[in-house]
């Protein structure tokens, strides 16, 4: 099949976007302040620096250097933000994988294809596939996994299965079965929900399963020491002949992004992860490094709590937006250069990208800024309660990130300018997160987006039932929307209702931008094929997408 | 025997004390323990928060679940943590091992330098000798650890290419890369430390030199090194001794940061990600181990004064 469509149950959406959100907030946000590309104010978004790849040779070892470390390995207790994903793609399979097209693909299975109304998907697995431990791949491994780990109770996967059944068709094919419409239920399976692992193993290793992961990848699971390194080796009996082409792969956890540039200058990693856009630029300028760029769907925002006074008010909303200079923005968190602006929370290399919407955004206008405000403090009967004339005030909370903290305060200051009182606050990643969840906030810096389909995207963003509506923005329309884009399939359709969501979200301020997240693969020069990695049918696949690849098609000639 | 009589009962009514404020972390916090370990998306599956209440025994008087945990803690089970399924003593053991050997070696690489440097400081005190010592001591107590890591990778990894920036090798896998990985953080914590082991040593020793002892024994014609290192350096250790046993806090404090730093899998690492993941029995596990280190630590310093300093084992007070 060609593109996919999904559409997931609602009750889906919200861990999954609280795991991201964790996730990219812990890593992703901002960079330091070393901007070494962008004295010139161009901003030229991902570039790629890549030598000569010549053929692929077996044999080797490379370490990679992550960002972070992940609690546990186990889809359904594992919480893997873009360094697991890195690691799982080396143990594990996705069922389904994203295409250079953007379009999901199948790559462990060997077919997936919906009923007319999108409330059955029924997926194929390829035949003669074993887990390393030899346990077959079939539709009662899948049955197993599905029912025992992935919808157990406290499994991180078991909301969003929540109202999804597993049926066994035959000996490799299964129905997923969903309660309602879900036009792109196939890209969960290129999440963990899509990475099958042995039932016989992780069983056998009960409370430890995590701590040993069993899969069909590229490489067999070897040791793990938490926060120090995890080391695959070469699986020999791999399904698709002549993969992988490395002996061994160590993955090690280096949290400090100058010490993991450090470490790949003085060759201690041959693999370096990063989505800091000063540290993608210190990536490019480093010798006998390639340099993997790609802009994801993922970008800086600050979200407005419209519940809120005075935020509660769209003049309000419309003056902080119109107030900023975005590029300064970009600027001091060292992306100039790096990143372009944003404009929505689709990139300008997405098919949902809409240039309707970049050409309505609002542009920096401090005198059109202060009218708005200066209207809203002036109007008696203005949201807050204040007097006329008294000043707006609210506060504005960040991660205590270094690079976070000049963004907040510049922010503090375009607003200051335009008559706004603005008190910063630094909250940890954990508390500004849950704060976000339970309304708890008036404005926060974050990150808005997925490297998805739309509709999840916007799903949990702006639907009037998310549980992850942090903004609380809702419009029937978007509902409306929300529900056309779960049952339709034709690319034209939904772009036409991402584009009028995008549009009523842009026209209400419930948040603005600030540069899309660049993902960074930085590879010392020996180390080949990172982008190359294709489907088992040939297709092309998405390359290096949030600094992942797939290991089996990457090897060394040091 | 005697100090050990009476400093006993007082290490373990001081380690009942400890256990009973690092059991109340989970307590004192706002709201239901339950919720802010499951956060708000796990806190919205009842049966999630009801399993946790149960688990963590918090439907229990305070007095019976504090006998209960500590129950538990003392035959070794502290819990297993809700984010990663790892038992916390587990988790521990796994870590331990890297902050002590860090810790152990940076403070030996602080008193191998200290005790010489401070000593020579003290001889001299006044000479060119002393001012360069005493100007670098205040040089180096300027520099936090964190800087000192990114300056020693800098110089010792980047430039010189000596020393991996980063990484860790176990002991037991090998040794001499295990040394390798260990330098370098060791050192970082380690001038800080001997800066300030140096100018007490001085300080002390100064006193003791001015000593009727001492010029009795340079009277004697006892030989200088004779002198420094068997007459007044016992004598002039007290402070240091205090200050290195207070310092293990600080070690780990320090450690928090470098293991950082280094990507090093240690106590403080642990302790940090555990806290910005408010993986709160791994908390609470990880501050009893370094609360009882640190108290017993100087329980063992208590002892080793009277080691030092016979009239404190014949139950007379110090008066030097």
């Amino acid at each position: 099949m060609g593109s996919v469509p999904t559409r997931r149950p609602r009750a889906s959406r919200r861990l999954l976007w609280t795991l991201v959100a964790a996730g990219l907030i812990a890593a992703g946000c901002g960079g330091g302040d070393d901007d070494e590309a962008g004295s010139d104010g161009e901003t030229t978004g991902a570039t790629s620096d890549i030598s000569e790849q010549g053929e692929p040779v077996a044999g080797g070892s490379i370490t990679v250097g992550l960002e972070a470390e992940t609690n546990n390995w186990l889809p359904g207790t594992g919480q893997f933000s873009n360094a697991g994903t890195s690691v799982a793609f080396a143990i594990y399979d996705p069922l389904m994988r994203r295409d250079a097209n953007g379009e999901m693909q199948p790559y462990l299975a060997e077919s997936i294809e919906p009923n007319a109304d999108l409330t059955e998907w029924t997926l194929k697995l390829r035949p003669d596939i074993t887990f390393h431990d030899d346990t077959p791949l079939n539709a009662q491994a899948l049955k197993t996994i599905f029912d025992d780990y992935l919808k157990a109770d406290g499994a991180v996967t078991a909301a969003n299965l929540a109202e999804v059944e597993m049926v066994i068709v035959d000996d490799l094919t299964v129905t997923y079965q969903l309660s309602e419409p879900n036009s792109a239920f196939a890209d969960e399976l290129g999440l963990a929900i899509g990475w099958p692992f042995s039932p016989t193993a992780a069983a056998a290793a009960g409370d430890d399963a995590g701590s040993r992961p069993v899969g069909t990848g590229p490489f067999v699971f070897d040791s793990w020491e938490r926060d120090n390194r995890l080391i695959v080796k070469k699986n020999p009996n791999y399904w698709q002949e002549g993969l992988p082409y490395l002996d061994e792969i160590v993955f090690r956890p280096i949290p400090d992004e100058d010490t993991r540039i450090s470490s790949l200058e003085t060759g201690d990693i041959d693999v370096l992860q990063t989505l800091r856009q000063s540290s993608g630029v210190r990536v490019r300028d480093l010798e006998g490094v390639d340099s993997y760029e790609q802009l994801g769907n993922i970008t800086g925002v600050n979200i407005f709590n419209t519940t809120v006074p005075p935020l509660d008010d769209v003049r309000v909303r419309e003056a902080l937006a119109r107030a900023v200079d975005q590029a300064q923005i970009i600027e001091i968190q060292g992306g100039t250069g790096v990143v372009p602006p944003s404009t929505q929370v689709f990139s300008e290399d997405d098919p949902y990208y809409s240039e309707a919407v970049a050409d309505a955004w609002a542009t920096y206008d401090p005198e059109a800024a202060t009218e708005l405000l200066d209207e809203y403090i002036n109007d008696p009967a203005r949201s807050d309660g204040k007097a006329a004339g008294e000043p707006v005030t609210f506060r504005y909370d960040c991660p205590p990130d270094p690079s976070l903290v000049d963004m907040a305060q510049l922010y503090q200051s375009f607003w200051g300018e335009i008559g706004a009182e603005v008190e910063l606050r630094q909250v940890e990643q954990a508390t500004h997160i849950d704060e976000a969840i339970s309304g708890d906030y008036e404005a926060k810096c974050f990150r808005a987006g997925l490297d998805r389909d739309p509709l999840p995207t916007l799903e949990q963003a702006f639907s009037s039932t998310s549980g992850l509506n942090f903004t609380r923005f809702t419009d029937p329309a978007i509902d409306e929307n929300l529900d056309a884009l779960g049952t339709s399939t034709d690319i034209d359709e939904r772009k036409a209702l991402v584009e009028e969501i995008s549009t009523i979200v842009n026209d209400g301020f419930p948040m603005t931008y600030h540069g899309s997240t660049l993902s960074v693969l930085g590879t010392q020069e020996t180390v080949k094929g990172l982008a190359a990695w294709t489907f088992p049918e040939g297709a092309e696949g998405s390359g290096t997408s949030g600094a992942t690849t797939m290991w089996g098609f990457v090897w060394t000639t040091g | 025997m005697r100090q050990l009589l009476i400093r006993l009962p007082m290490m373990v009514a001081t380690l009942l004390v400890v256990s009973f404020l690092t059991f109340l972390l989970t307590t004192l916090l706002k709201g239901d323990p339950a919720v802010l370990i499951l956060g708000p998306e796990g806190a919205q599956d009842p049966q999630a928060v009801a399993a946790v209440r149960e688990d963590l025994r918090l439907d229990d008087p305070l007095p019976t679940r504090y006998v209960a945990w500590l129950g538990d803690a003392v035959s070794g089970d502290l819990g297993r943590s809700y984010r990663t399924g790892q038992s916390v003593t587990e988790a521990i053991g796994e870590r331990l091992p890297v902050t002590l050997e860090i810790g152990v070696l940076a403070i030996t690489i602080a008193l191998a330098a200290s005790i010489p440097l401070g000593t020579l400081s003290a001889f001299r005190a006044g000479g060119a000798a002393d001012r360069v010592i005493t100007g670098t001591s205040f040089g180096l107590l300027a520099v936090p650890s964190f800087m000192m890591a990114i300056l020693l990778i800098w110089i010792l990894a980047e430039w010189l290419g000596w020393l991996p920036a980063t990484g860790w090798v176990r002991l037991t896998d090998d040794p001499v890369e295990n040394l390798r990985t260990a330098i370098m953080p060791a050192l970082a914590l380690a001038i800080g430390e001997c800066a300030v082991y140096t100018r007490l040593l001085r300080a002390d020793m100064i006193t003791t030199l001015q000593q009727d002892s001492i010029t009795m024994a340079r009277a004697k014609g006892i030989p200088t090194r004779r002198i420094l290192f068997r007459h007044a350096l016992r004598p002039s250790s007290f402070s240091l001794m205090t200050v290195v046993g207070l310092q293990v806090g600080a070690i780990i404090g320090g450690a928090v940061i470098v293991e950082q730093l280094f990507a090093l899998p240690g106590i403080g690492r642990l302790l940090v990600d555990s806290i910005l993941q408010r993986d709160l029995i791994m908390v609470q596990g990880v501050a009893l181990v370094i609360a009882i280190s640190f108290v017993v630590i100087n329980f063992i310093v208590d002892l080793l004064y009277t080691v030092l300093d016979p009239r404190i084992r014949h139950g007379r007070a110090a008066t030097a």
